[in-house]
């Protein structure tokens, strides 16, 4: 598309100064089930997102219906959009940074292993699952999903920027039988490199984990020392992270309000965001066409900063930190690649000194147990009593509940078992000297 | 039309050019347009398209699906020859025509939300903000939207030589209160969201609006004072309405073909037993006029209907879509459903709801002794395969001696749905729905949840407040 018609357009209507973005993704994605490629879906998709400065107010528009209309549709809604914004202040568009860090994310090789050989690879887990164990009575979900996708940007201002990306993901999913008893596990592995791939060693802790939950039942209530698996972890650090949007402490809605400098968690708790990593989440500009760069966020339980777009930027008087997101019809404030910095114990080093305990492996219904403002959380988990050092019987239908500002208070370290989650955090395992488990 | 009857066939043939034996095309446009309000300010005010073409094809046990929002005769018989080439087979079906089907509109609208000056939308909700806002000084933060959207389908399939095509149109609304209160460097939150397949005079008109204004308000506020709910195994009380949230998770999921084809979910072979107390009819109605959840017709081209998914405790039914339906060898009953283009379609709910019983729901409240009295929930999840749900609570009371007492928060429900449908031993004749969105395999979809009010004799809680006293 001409993008310089959709500038030209919006100033002759009266937008002083305009931006537009265009994302394409394609994916194919494949389910096995009993050894028959069951489904396989085949997507190619666009959308257009673009904004500008009407009057002094900001209005913005979005449609994946590229035609000869679109141009105008995007315009005439900015229009709309800025005329009824009530917003204070003059809004301006982002000109341009100074430096970008430019990288090709793209892997090609990726691309080129034919699908024959990842839906090879998808057998094999399906085979390797049933061959595992005979209580293993079905494996409920073997996908494969393999997205390319690219976002372009250009302003008013001549700004033009690309990137393009690729990635894959295995899904399984399985289920354990023993009487009346039944059990489900499930792991996603995600990367951008396909000989890295372990189907074996997936299927092992897929199908061990299962089986392990076999007689699970409820421990008694009270607080333990309470061990978190990444998973976990990754969850609730990503609500933690919201909290440090500049935009929330701005609304008031936060609980790290005036607690720049302060120490605000265990001193075993560093945070970084790393966008510039060289990783699937790579990514060098934010939605605003402004600079992304690595930077602290918690160093050792003191909180260094808040995310910034450059409203709340502007507001705070410093610079935007590259964190603009847009969220619906506006310009919001989002992360990506977070590193949290790992220990130096194995998992069964960390967990060896906890006499009696809970090892947590999985939660449900935190997104509506969360209370994302203060920080408090109750939701439903599964795991394992630890006993003398070492993980134990399973438990089920228990609760964890805390504060999030609590909980990584009461951090005492994190194992050195990092992994990167669908989330695009890092993270290991938590030790939590204490946590509330509502059970029986 | 966005597509013509003759590109259509085309691509029908092609998509069924290797012995699929079911083609179907999904053609979608969604306007959406929504305003913000934060403190009484419009913060946002934006408009934006979803636009495309989903495609279909089945053979036997096997499904291929592909979408693209390219609408032109080159993209798309590109995507189906692309979506045929997962099959080997030769051709079995040749379409020769496509025939228009009539569509019956059971949600009647006069005038389309998305038609209405945005300064009515605008001015309804300063209303709101005023109302929440005068509730107490400690409310810092009130938040308010109208989000509404126009949605036009094409539904093009066939099997056989004689193709169908349904045309439908969908109008939907939906109103936001939120209100944050803050003391002490505590912040509570409250939210209403009302809903509904209809027009914008139902919102100023029908929707007792100042009262929710009001109540999110008072509801944030309680929450400050609130005690930590107290943890263990109790009777819990469920209020009418969205409190239906329980059973939609506890058992609707468990009851959709998606879950129960494979045998995968509890309820899986259940059709003739008892799966609940004998107290509980439960019912999945897609026809209801005008409800958030009603549709005229499903994603599939089916005509919704009323499906009665347990009667008297008996399990009667499940949701049935065309993929899952010859699995299980049953047909479609009206429930296939998708976010958007983007989604292949299958099972899932509507406006799905426990009947009415016997009881007053005060009655309920004063036969209990020592429980828990949840008003309202924020939402839950489950895992269909065993059954094992939560649910969160958003407004929760003690209940000593038979009344109501003081607001408890962070207070969690679980358990699982077979045990929890066993244990409800008290069903009110107060039935009253509320409003959600139902995130899935197909996409998030707009749904109605209800219920009266009901007890379940016993459930695990979860919470910081030690031992309930």
């Amino acid at each position: 598309m001409n993008f310089n018609k959709f500038f030209a357009l919006a100033k002759e209507r009266g937008i002083s100064e305009s931006q537009i973005q265009i994302g394409r993704s394609s994916s194919t994605s494949i389910k096995l089930y009993h050894g028959e490629i069951e489904n396989l879906t085949i997507s190619e998709s666009q959308g257009v997102t673009a904004c500008g400065i009407y009057n002094g107010k900001f209005g913005s528009a979005r449609t994946d219906k590229l035609d000869k209309d679109t141009f105008e549709y995007l315009v005439s809604q900015i229009i709309v959009s800025a005329s009824f914004s009530e917003k204070e202040g003059e809004a301006e568009l982002f000109k341009g940074s100074e430096k970008y860090h430019k990288r090709n994310m793209y892997n090609p090789v990726l691309a080129e292993t034919p699908l024959s050989e990842k839906i090879a690879k998808m057998h094999e887990l399906e085979e390797v699952a049933f061959a595992y164990d005979k209580r293993i009575s079905e494996v409920e979900e073997v996908d494969y999903e393999e997205t390319t996708s690219s976002s372009e940007f250009y302003n008013s201002y001549g700004l033009k920027l690309k990137q393009k990306s690729n990635y894959f993901v295995y899904v399984i999913a399985v289920v354990a039988k023993e009487g009346e008893d039944v059990k489900t596990a499930y792991k996603v592995h995600l990367g951008d490199d396909f000989s890295k791939f372990d189907a074996k060693a997936t299927v092992k802790t897929v199908c061990d984990e299962a089986i392990a939950k076999f007689g699970a039942a409820p421990c008694a209530s009270k607080k333990y020392p309470t061990v978190l698996h990444s998973d976990i972890v990754a969850s609730l650090a990503a609500y933690f992270l919201e909290s440090a949007s500049s935009d929330e402490v701005q609304r008031k809605s936060s609980f790290l309000i005036g607690k720049i400098g302060q120490k605000i968690a265990s001193s075993k708790l560093t945070i970084e965001e790393k966008p510039l990593t060289k990783n699937i989440f790579f990514s060098y500009f934010d939605d605003e066409g402004v600079a992304t760069y690595n930077k602290t966020i918690v160093k050792k339980g003191v909180l260094q900063g808040y995310f910034y777009n450059r409203e709340t930027a502007k507001k705070d008087g410093v610079e935007s930190t590259g964190n603009g997101q847009w969220a619906g019809s506006k310009i919001g404030i989002g992360f990506g690649n977070i590193f949290i910095k790992p220990g130096k114990k194995t998992f069964e080093e960390m967990i060896s000194p906890i006499k009696e305990g809970v090892y947590i492996t999985d939660i449900a219904g935190l997104g509506t147990g969360m209370n994302p403002q203060s920080g408090d959380f109750s939701c439903q988990a599964q795991g394992f009593m630890i006993r003398d050092g070492k993980v134990a019987e399973p438990l089920t239908l228990i609760t964890i509940s805390g504060n999030l500002l609590k909980l990584f208070s009461d951090l005492k370290e994190f194992s050195n078992r990092v992994e990167l989650k669908n989330s695009s955090i890092s993270v290991a395992d938590a030790y939590i000297k204490k946590l509330s488990i509502g059970g029986k | 039309m966005m597509l013509s009857k003759s590109l259509a066939l085309q691509v029908l043939n092609a998509s069924l050019s290797t012995g699929g034996d079911y083609a179907e095309i999904y053609v979608e446009q969604t306007n959406s347009s929504s305003v913000s309000l934060e403190n009484g300010k419009v913060e946002t005010c934006g408009g934006s398209q979803s636009f495309g073409a989903g495609i279909r094809i089945l053979k036997g046990l096997k499904s291929v699906y592909g979408y693209t929002s390219d609408l032109s005769a080159k993209s798309l018989l590109s995507l189906a020859t692309k979506l045929a080439a997962g099959y080997e087979g030769e051709r079995i079906i040749t379409v020769e025509k496509i025939e228009k089907r009539t569509v019956k509109t059971i949600n009647k609208i006069k005038e389309r939300p998305i038609d209405v000056p945005e300064e009515k939308k605008i001015a309804l909700l300063k209303e709101c903000y005023e109302i929440t806002s005068k509730v107490d000084p400690r409310i810092v933060r009130v938040q308010n939207a109208f989000a509404c959207s126009n949605r036009d389908i094409e539904i093009y399939n066939a099997e056989g030589n004689i193709g169908n095509l349904y045309v439908n149109n969908e109008q939907r609304a939906r109103m936001v209160f939120v209100a944050l209160a803050s003391e002490n460097g505590q912040i509570e939150s409250s939210y209403e969201g009302p809903g509904r397949y209809g027009e914008f005079s139902w919102f100023t008109d029908t929707l007792d609006y100042k009262k929710i204004a009001e109540n999110v308000g008072k509801k944030a506020i309680m929450m400050l004072t609130a005690k930590e709910c107290p943890s263990g195994r109790f009777p819990v009380v469920v209020g009418n309405g969205w409190g239906g949230v329980i059973f939609h998770e506890a058992c609707g999921h468990s009851l959709e073909a998606t879950a129960t084809a494979k045998g995968l979910s509890v309820f899986a072979n259940s059709i003739g037993e008892q799966i609940a107390s004998p107290l509980v009819s439960a019912f999945d109605d897609g026809t209801l006029p005008n409800e958030w959840g009603s549709n005229n017709i499903d994603s599939e081209g089916h005509v919704t209907q009323n499906n009665q998914l347990i009667k008297d405790g008996i399990c009667t039914g499940f949701l049935v879509d065309k993929f899952n339906g010859r699995r299980l060898n049953m047909e479609a009953n009206g429930c296939s459903r998708r976010q958007n283009y983007r989604y292949e379609p299958t099972s899932r709910m509507s406006n799905t709801y426990i009947a009415a019983g016997k009881d007053n729901p005060e009655d309920i409240i004063k036969d209990t002794k020592l429980g828990i009295y949840v008003a309202n929930f924020g939402g839950g999840s489950v895992e269909p395969t065993t059954g094992e749900f939560n649910f969160s609570a958003s407004e929760a009371y003690i209940i000593r001696n038979g009344k109501i007492c003081e607001p408890v928060k962070g207070c969690t429900l679980i358990g699982s749905g077979k045990e929890v449908l066993m244990n409800i031993d008290r069903v009110g004749n107060d039935v009253d729905m509320g409003q959600g969105n139902c995130g899935s395999a197909s996409g998030s979809v707009p749904v109605n949840v209800g219920q009266p009010t009901i007890r379940i004799s016993e459930i695990t809680v979860g919470g910081r407040g030690g031992k309930l006293e």
